[in-house]
């Protein structure tokens, strides 16, 4: 396998071991910060003293390396992590063999948009070595803070200007893709909804990124070049009156900032989606509920994602006419989400349901996404969300989303798919220790944030709040959520041991070992070079399972 | 072999490179969409913002105009050419925006000697910051139409042909970019 390729399936499994190693980094970066909040001003253990007397003097991390922490977790998660793993990963390897395709529409270019993710995640990263550590503040990097950070957040900038380039090239591509190469006879209306999902999000990278690319050279300019784009006239910086033209605003970062970030939640919430329904078809013998519905609510959630933005920025004060209409907006956005998780519910219904690894993943995702959107939707209301914001009810909400949501999508597709690129099972034993103890974890971490969040603590405090008396009565929950990160990290060693040991001794499977109706169980496992032998023709929808009128469980798309 | 590079789909009507390019244009709109809008929001918010006949070139830009525009002309009638005639097109045009660069490059110099940085106020933050990316995109253009002629034996006319079409879309775009800029920066 040559490491420069561009063949779709070579750099979907680069875009997947890549975002895998930052997600276990982004992992790593939690549990110091857990650990910290847990046992305050004692030592990391094993490795304080790996993590250098300007971070952790005698293994006590001190407040700033904490803040990087905290940021640098945000943006590796979202970034670098969990968007290239299911756009970059799922979407590259799957998409071109569900439609029938002998790869993406462009392969250079695809090629080019993995490398620049490599690059750009690699300049993000070296922030860590530079002096004043790695970007500090916030995953969000709000000014004037931000201006004023350390060369971190320099690396910061550069790495997503390079990082969104890479989204704006593959999206590209996966548009292109889905448009042009689908296989004869394969209609939009009988795409799998995954596919769906990955149009959608495609739509979304493509046009919300870029006004967080123009934010960022606007942000590097008021760092290098001291241009005022977000320094407002008259600031004083350590009782020193800071001598820049001033006359920015640092609410223009914000609006332009939530302009991506707003849309980049259903990024990560779309792919999701697409990989629950087709193991819930798959698993149930079913139709997926209401497919059309489903389709038409991931249109309407990926045009009305981008009305939604300013409901992260009801305490800057921007009246009652403008969050009146984002808190309309809000509201009209959880409708399709509602759609899509009662659709997949309904599928569930009467269903003889076979519970594999990937169905259990694809299971806990429905109530845990169900959480996650449920504890949003005061979040979206300024009355409730006013006390609520910037605690850790807020991160509750979106960690319930993105961790035991998206993350068990993306998991439940590694065990469903992993068949299909290796020709071999992985072990359902380890599965399925992997799924209870990452289900027990994540909820013993999220579940008591929602607590302390409703108590008032704040997100970012370096003591937890411990200094604060109205904290008093729930910062004990800090060594519960330690240790349900300790079950969370040691049962993810189960994945990392399943994943390398099922690639060399995992049992040898057939064509299409979850009798799957979709194009790509169509052709070998793993598949060839250009995918199929010959061009498949497509005769019916995706989800031809239990079919009336014939005695065959399941029909594939391919079959007359 | 990947299907539709150079014929239409039928159902889409279009060719891969074309949908490829108007995305590409998409995407661009929101950034320089994103840019002017923050240009906006910071003049109607500025207490004095001066006007740009008075402290730019204006000439300089309005030779620029001219240039560029022709250059953009230059290469949109290539598409309608056969492919020998459009290649020589696409140098002049090349050559146009070389043209367009060095005079940007004598402006830039003679604002920054008299101490018209970007630092001074938020009119040159916003003029620099613009132009300057303005710039890029031109010289991205350049590496492109390079690029777009050099492959030409290599991919054959059909293919060639393909590239000058999406190319033009991409400089008209560059083009209608500058003449608003032009108007914000030096007219108004």
């Amino acid at each position: 396998m040559r490491i420069i390729s561009t063949d779709h399936k070579v750099i979907g499994l680069q875009y997947l071991v890549t975002s895998l190693c930052f997600l276990l980094l982004g992992f790593c970066l939690i549990v110091l910060i857990r650990w910290q909040l847990a046992f305050p001003a004692q030592p990391v253990p094993l490795i304080g003293g790996l993590l250098g007397d300007a971070n952790a003097p005698r293994g006590i991390m001190l407040p700033e390396f904490y803040t990087q922490l905290g940021a640098m977790h945000g943006t590796i998660m979202v970034f670098l992590a969990v968007v290239p793993f299911a756009v970059g990963a799922f979407g590259n390897y799957l998409v071109p063999l569900m439609i029938g395709a002998p790869d993406m529409a462009f392969p250079r270019l695809n090629a080019l948009s993995y490398w620049l993710y490599l690059a750009g995640g690699i300049v993000m990263v070296t922030g860590f070595f530079l002096p004043g550590g790695a970007a500090n503040s916030g995953w969000t990097s709000y000014p004037p803070l931000s201006i004023f950070a350390s060369a971190g957040q320099t690396a910061w900038l550069l790495g997503m200007f390079v990082l969104i380039l890479s989204s704006l090239v593959g999206s590209i591509n996966m548009i292109a893709t889905i448009l042009q190469l689908r296989a004869p006879g394969l209609t939009m209306m009988r795409l799998p909804f995954f596919v769906w999902a990955q149009l959608v999000t495609a739509f979304l990278l493509l046009l919300a990124f870029p006004p967080l690319q123009a934010a960022a050279v606007l942000q590097l300019m008021d760092r290098l070049a001291g241009t005022s784009f977000f320094l407002p006239s008259g600031l004083v910086v350590s009782g020193l009156p800071l001598k820049v033209s001033g006359g920015g605003s640092p609410i223009l970062w914000q609006h332009l900032f939530w302009f991506l970030a707003h849309p980049e939640v259903y990024v990560l919430i779309l792919p999701g989606f697409g990989i629950v329904a087709e193991v819930i078809a798959n698993a149930t013998r079913k139709p997926l509920w209401g497919y059309r519905a489903m389709v038409g609510a991931a249109l309407f959630m990926g045009f009305m994602s981008f009305l939604v933005w300013a409901h992260h920025m009801f305490l800057t004060g921007m009246g009652p006419t403008m969050s009146a209409f984002f808190q309309v907006t809000t509201m009209i956005i959880s409708v399709p989400s509602v759609v899509i998780l009662s659709s997949l519910l309904l599928s569930l219904w009467g269903g003889s349901i076979r519970f594999t690894v990937p169905a259990l993943f694809a299971l806990a995702f429905l109530p845990m996404f169900g959480i996650g959107g449920l504890t949003g939707l005061p979040l979206g209301l300024a009355a409730s969300d006013i006390p609520l914001h910037d605690t850790y009810y807020v991160v509750a909400h979106f960690h319930y989303v993105v961790a035991p949501g998206t993350l068990f999508a993306l998991f439940a597709g590694i065990y469903y798919w992993f068949p299909k690129v290796t020709g071999r099972m992985m072990n359902p034993l380890l599965g399925k220790l992997h799924f209870w103890g990452s289900f027990v974890g994540m909820n013993g971490i999220f579940l008591p944030m929602l607590i302390q969040g409703l108590a008032g603590v704040n997100r970012r405090l370096y003591d937890g709040g411990r200094t604060y008396t109205f904290a008093g009565p729930v910062v004990h929950l800090y060594s519960g959520q330690w240790w349900s990160t300790v079950l969370l990290g040691a049962v993810q060693l189960f994945f990392i041991v399943n994943l390398v040991w099922s690639l060399v001794r995992g049992r040898r499977t057939a064509e299409n070992p979850w009798e799957s109706t979709t194009l790509e169980w169509a052709t070998t496992s793993p598949p060839p070079h250009e995918n199929f032998p010959s061009p498949p023709r497509v005769h019916r929808g995706p989800y031809d399972y239990s079919p009336a009128g014939s005695t065959a469980d399941f029909l594939p798309q391919h079959q007359p | 072999m990947i299907p539709y590079t150079i014929e239409r789909r039928a159902d889409t009507g279009v060719n891969n490179v074309t949908l490829g390019i108007w995305l590409f244009i998409a995407s661009e709109v929101m950034l320089f969409g994103a840019l002017f809008s923050s240009y906006a929001l910071l003049r109607v918010s500025a207490p004095i913002w001066p006007h740009g006949f008075e402290v730019l070139a204006v000439w300089f830009g309005a030779a620029n105009t001219v240039v560029l525009s022709i250059m953009t002309a230059l290469i949109l009638r290539a598409r309608a050419l056969d492919p020998r005639a459009a290649r020589r097109l696409v140098v002049a045009g090349s050559a146009l925006a070389i043209v367009f660069l060095l005079i940007k490059g004598l402006e830039w110099r003679g604002e920054i000697g008299n101490g018209l940085v970007p630092s001074v106020n938020t009119f040159f933050a916003m003029y620099f910051t613009l132009t300057g990316l303005h710039a890029l995109h031109v010289i991205a253009g350049l590496v492109a139409n390079a690029w777009a002629l050099m492959g030409a034996s290599r991919v054959g006319e059909a293919m060639t042909m393909g590239r000058i079409r999406s190319l033009a879309l991409y400089w008209a775009f560059v083009d209608v970019v500058w003449l608003v800029i032009f108007l914000l920066f030096y007219l108004t």
